[in-house]
């Protein structure tokens, strides 16, 4: 039960989050969408020690396993996009397969590249 | 009021007899946005009401996108010290990734003849899912196609990409945990968490980074996209 309580709360803490994200987004300078400059409020938060982790962890790691349930109705959506995937479907996969690879490569290529910023790696033994 | 609890309840069954073959036959194929939406598909359509009926249970779930998002900035702050460490090789390879990802779909897609609101769509695939669907309207782009465009993406990184990096020589946790986490979001980081921790939490990190990147990089796409 105790736990149950505890859950609620820190859920109810990033619905908080949230909703003064969405009072604050209007207000910026960049039209960042709402539920990321919440993500962003709540990092600086943390950041700043204003909000401790163990106030929220249990909720935030909740959140994360089931992120996929949330999204499911909005997929469910493409039900009404039948015609556009049958006529589209197969360069719409061409597109994705081409550039996910694309970005997987350039993102890995600079990830390893010597000689950004950090001392390089003692040589492998 | 009847219609929204039925459907509710249809999306949570649906979600867990997913996690329960997920968890049976672990693979990226079976992950259970990619079973659940079609059992809910079919469900709503052999009841009769389609997404019609659907749609209050829909606004009720989509709702929790917001909270879900905010939380991503628990593990972003769990995992700092990657930043600390490594914050430039973060910064470029996060920024790069999704330039070259976005870049690269906008422009196939142009020479495909697919439409505008499609290239729009295409081009925010690796944002986390939440936030590219957040982001749709402001590109011109319709949120269920970004929504099956980023699953079908994350689906295609998560199968492909370990086997490319290792063909390609990108062996470090560093590395391999940059390009799942900035090109793949979700799937990306449950992949790199199998390959290890450390590489999990890298990961996570430029998941949560990606995400403001195709946030930042959707403003000149939009424009890009209105000229044209």
């Amino acid at each position: 039960m105790r736990r149950i309580m505890v859950l609620a709360l820190q859920v109810a803490g990033l619905i908080a989050v949230d909703q003064v994200a969405i009072a604050l987004t209007p207000h910026l300078p960049l039209p960042l969408p709402s539920n990321l400059v919440g993500m962003l409020l709540l990092a600086l938060l943390l950041l700043t020690g204003l909000v401790r982790e163990s106030w929220l962890g249990q909720a935030a790691a909740l959140f994360q396993r089931h992120l996929a349930f949330f999204f499911v109705p909005i997929a469910v959506g493409l039900m009404a996009y039948g015609s556009l995937l049958r006529q589209h479907g197969l360069m719409l996969l061409l597109v994705i397969l081409v550039s996910t690879a694309a970005g997987i490569a350039a993102a890995g290529w600079i990830g390893t590249r010597p000689g950004l910023g950090e001392r390089p790696p003692a040589p492998a033994p | 009021m009847t219609l929204t609890l039925l459907g509710l309840a249809l999306t949570v069954l649906a979600y867990a007899l997913s996690r329960w073959i997920n968890r049976r036959h672990p693979s990226p194929l079976t992950m259970p946005v990619l079973l659940s939406t079609p059992m809910v598909m079919v469900a709503i359509t052999l009841a009769g009401n389609g997404l019609e009926g659907y749609r209050g249970a829909s606004d009720a779930i989509t709702w929790w996108l917001g909270p879900a998002t905010v939380s991503l900035a628990v593990p972003l702050h769990r995992h700092r010290q990657v930043l600390l460490d490594h914050g430039v090789r973060v910064a470029a390879a996060v920024v790069g990734g999704t330039l070259v990802a976005m870049v690269t779909a906008v422009t196939l897609a142009r020479l495909l003849g697919l439409q505008a609101p499609l290239q729009a769509a295409l081009g925010l695939k690796s944002a986390t899912a939440p936030v590219a669907i957040a982001l749709a309207h402001q590109v011109g782009a319709d949120a269920p196609v970004v929504a099956g465009i980023v699953v079908a993406s994350a689906l295609l990184g998560t199968i492909l990409g370990p086997a490319l990096l290792t063909r390609l020589g990108v062996r470090s946790p560093l590395g391999r945990g940059l390009a799942l986490g900035t090109i793949s979001s979700g799937q990306g980081v449950a992949q790199a968490f199998r390959e290890g921790e450390l590489t999990g939490a890298i990961a996570s990190v430029a998941m949560a980074l990606a995400a403001v990147a195709v946030a930042l990089l959707a403003l000149p796409l939009a424009a890009f996209l209105r000229r044209s």
